[in-house]
């Protein structure tokens, strides 16, 4: 924890001890580096944003995070546990949505939902509950017996949010989380994470490209370039780091980026 | 009706079809633009004709001995060409994933029902045209050479309309397979059986098809019920061929303008299904609420963890809701059914050993071929098992039961069957239950051991759990491995004193030694597999 950087290492670290440590983590693939050097924790209880444009790494070091894939060089701890070394007991705790979720279309809704609780060992009597709550909160109850297959873009996705949220993670690795929900089911979901981190103590590593809600929600915000993190902090320190007091997230996003000046694009594209 | 879209459609559907078959394909690739059929018919029929032509000029042949030979053939190209798209069409759509079967973009685009479906069937007519073009090329050259060069284009042209007429049947059996396809409950079930039923019965077709016995009868057939068949509206394209070399001309002309007709007649009802069945994704709701429980008690007594009775549950599922997952389940019943066409029943010749072979063969190839499509079959959603906190060796075991189990099935009914059917006796029967059950085993680790290492996970229109050279080595080698086992276990089966015992210790020496190298094997193909996702 201590050799990370202190713009991206959690103020909260150091007292309670962090639930996520990125340290300096490189992948490749083939002769494009996605990812670079990039570093940063999230503490309990923190909703971190992971923001870039397309192609700036962010996947990557998600899927990283859960094992998926290896980098070259770092380190990846879960709870203190090592991703590389001890895998399965870091993914006992990680609750992960990914930017496309692919379910087996062609089990129901319930049989998938009952399938993720065996996974992580849920027992009956504990899932019948969950379940239920979730379905009923994000709108699904009475379409849990139909194939997912002829589920909507969003109902998929809602079923993939129950099921990285049915075993109580400690952790929450949420790729574009929010891809295809309907304003409530939007809103739940957004309430519903702030809850479990402020009382639960979730950590939860947020990824998305709209950033009025990153801005909403994000305690803090890692900013992520061509594989590499460009800022890190508060919203309020990164408009300081960008010189733009006052300005939306937009902008200091855009400036942070390098890409502020559009301008000449919108131009074209009206051409 | 506009013709310039239904062609820009019908270029785009058979750009989708030259395109699928690699990841790796590169769209600038002469082989990969939707032209590459359109010139491989033109390059065969005039290659047919060139080569037809040079051989019967070095042969110099009497033309009166290949007259026969024209009349004859000829006539059956249009029905040949409905029966090769219809056939190719729908093996394609019993197969083809439902994500590939579906076309659901051409409901949102601008573009008429009739447009869609005459793209859709042109773009099948096309996939399937390149034999009926070598055939028709090699006997265009006979029909001149033996100056029959009218009956040869009207055969020609008739089989063109043949070629659309079996694509329009094609598009009925999509939009009415794609509608049921999307319910669940009893229905999907009772669709499931149907197309199973469908499959085999296509894959019989094929048999009958390519079987010379079948067809010589036939052709006598026809012409003992050309009273019969002339009703019959895909035997009109033949039945004007006929009419034209009997010289009668009229009559010709009669049957084709029928058959034209009749290709008008299957694209407006195509056209209606597809209007009526437009929808590949309707939901089927029910509202009592689910009972959520960890089940698989069956799974849990035999040993298996709650997460590895969940994986092979969820694998049963697959294996009877997945359209694509058919072809390997008929399998033990198409090779059955073969068994029964080709008459290889002890009294035949091919003997007692044969019969306990080919089966002990049946099923136990079953078992490798689940085996080796199991991790494949998984697609993209395997990242669910990999975020999900489970050892390789889970997934490993977990796999193994998945293929296992539906072989031992298999094993048990065919060893049945074989022995109510063939009269080989009790013993006979146990003793190939229980080798098709050891070969089974063996092969399935052989698969699974290939599978975790050269797995293919990409979507494709026709699924392909493994890679290609992989796919080979694995069927190849592991086809040897059964015969490595059962042959020395039939000899015993069917020995009798010390040497059955002998030759059944040989067996089973030679079968756990193989189950024990593969089972390493196998196991640390999964690890490396859970090192990082493949894709």
């Amino acid at each position: 924890m201590s050799s990370l950087p202190s713009a991206v290492r959690s103020p909260s670290t150091e007292a309670a001890g962090s639930l996520l440590d990125v340290e300096h983590i490189s992948k490749s693939y083939g002769a494009t580096r996605a990812v670079a050097d990039v570093s940063f924790s999230v503490a309990p209880g923190e909703i971190l944003g992971l923001l870039g444009p397309n192609g700036a790494g962010k996947s990557t070091t998600m899927k990283a995070i859960l094992g998926l894939l290896r980098p070259e060089v770092g380190s990846i701890r879960v709870l203190g546990h090592d991703v590389a070394r001890d895998g399965i007991a870091a993914k006992r705790e990680i609750g992960y949505v990914p930017e496309s979720p692919s379910l087996y279309e062609f089990l129901t809704g319930a049989e998938y939902l009952d399938f993720v609780s065996d996974l992580y060992g849920i027992d009956a009597a504990t899932r019948v509950g969950r379940i239920h709550q979730f379905l009923a909160g994000l709108e699904l109850a009475g379409h849990e017996d139909a194939l997912i297959s002829g589920y909507s873009q969003g109902m998929k996705q809602k079923v993939a949010l129950i099921s990285a949220l049915l075993h109580h993670p400690r952790l929450l690795v949420l790729d574009e989380p929010l891809n295809g929900l309907d304003p409530r089911a939007a809103r739940v979901v957004k309430d519903l994470l702030r809850n479990l981190a402020t009382s639960d103590g979730v950590g939860v590593l947020f990824s998305t490209h709209v950033l009025e809600i990153a801005e909403a929600i994000c305690d803090r915000i890692v900013i992520l370039s061509r594989g590499r993190v460009v800022a890190a902090g508060t919203v309020g320190a990164l408009r300081a780091q960008a010189g733009l007091a006052g300005s939306g997230l937009e902008e200091v996003f855009l400036a942070l980026t390098g890409t502020g000046d559009l301008t000449d694009v919108v131009r074209a594209l009206r051409r | 009706m506009d013709l310039h879209r239904v062609r820009r459609l019908a270029w785009v559907l058979v750009a989708s079809q030259v395109r699928s078959g690699s990841r790796t394909a590169n769209p600038k690739s002469p082989l990969n633009q939707p032209g590459i059929f359109l010139w491989g018919d033109l390059g065969l029929l005039f290659g047919g004709f060139l080569l037809g032509t040079l051989a019967l000029r070095a042969l110099s042949l009497p033309p009166g001995l290949l007259g026969p030979v024209v009349l004859a053939a000829v006539p059956f190209l249009p029905l040949l060409a409905v029966a090769t798209v219809l056939i190719g069409g729908v093996m394609f759509e019993l197969t083809a994933t439902a994500k590939f079967a579906g076309s659901d973009a051409a409901n949102w685009l601008p573009v008429h029902p009739e447009e869609y479906v005459l793209a859709s069937s042109l773009a099948v007519a096309l996939t399937y045209s390149l034999p009926i073009a070598l055939l028709l090329g090699a006997l265009a050259a006979v029909s001149v050479y033996v100056g029959a060069g009218a009956l040869i284009a009207l055969g020609g042209g008739l089989a063109g309309v043949g070629l659309l007429e079996g694509a329009f049947l094609v598009e009925m059996v999509r939009s009415t397979s794609q509608r049921a396809g999307s319910t669940s409950g009893t229905r999907g079930r009772v669709t499931l059986v149907l197309r199973a039923l469908a499959l085999v019965v296509m894959i019989i077709a094929l048999q009958l098809v390519f079987n010379p016995v079948f067809l010589f009868a036939s052709l006598q057939g026809l012409a003992v019920f050309g009273q019969v068949t002339a009703y019959l509206p895909p035997f009109w394209g033949t039945f004007a061929v006929l009419a034209w070399s009997a010289g009668n001309a009229s009559v010709a002309l009669g049957f084709a303008a029928a058959s034209v007709g009749f290709a008008g007649v299957l694209l407006y009802v195509a056209t209606r299904l597809r209007v009526r069945y437009w929808s590949v994704t309707a939901a089927e709701l029910r509202l009592e609420p689910h009972r959520y429980a960890a089940r698989h008690p069956v799974l849990r007594a035999l040993g298996l963890t709650p997460a590895e009775a969940a994986i092979v549950t969820k694998d049963f599922h697959g294996y009877v809701r997945r359209r694509e997952m058919l072809p390997l389940l008929v399998l033990p019943i198409v090779l059955l059914v073969i068994v029964f066409i080709e008459d290889r029943s002890p009294s035949s010749g091919f003997g007692t050993f044969g019969v306990v072979v080919f089966t002990a063969w049946a099923s136990s190839f079953f078992g490798l071929l689940l085996a080796t499509t199991s991790v494949g079959q998984e697609r993209k959603a395997i990242t669910v098992l990999f975020a999900a906190p489970i050892p390789a060796p889970s997934l490993f075991r977990a796999k193994l039961v998945a293929a296992v189990a539906p072989a031992w099935t298999a094993s048990v009914v065919i060893g049945v069957l074989v022995g109510l059917l063939f009269h080989v006796g009790v013993v006979v029967a146990v003793g190939l239950i229980l080798m098709s059950a050891l070969a089974g085993f063996v092969v399935a680790l052989w698969g699974l051991a290939f599978a975790a290492r050269y797995s293919d996970f990409q979507e494709r229109p026709r699924p392909q759990y493994l890679r290609p050279a992989p796919m080979m080595a694995a069927t190849g080698s592991g086809i040897l491995l059964v015969f490595i086992v059962v042959i020395p276990a039939t000899a015993a089966l069917l020995s009798t004193g010390p040497a059955a015992l002998e030759g059944a210790v040989f067996a089973a020496a030679v079968g756990l030694t193989i189950v024990a190298l593969a089972w390493g094997w196998a196991r640390r193909g999964f690890e490396g597999l859970f090192r990082e996702i493949p894709f």
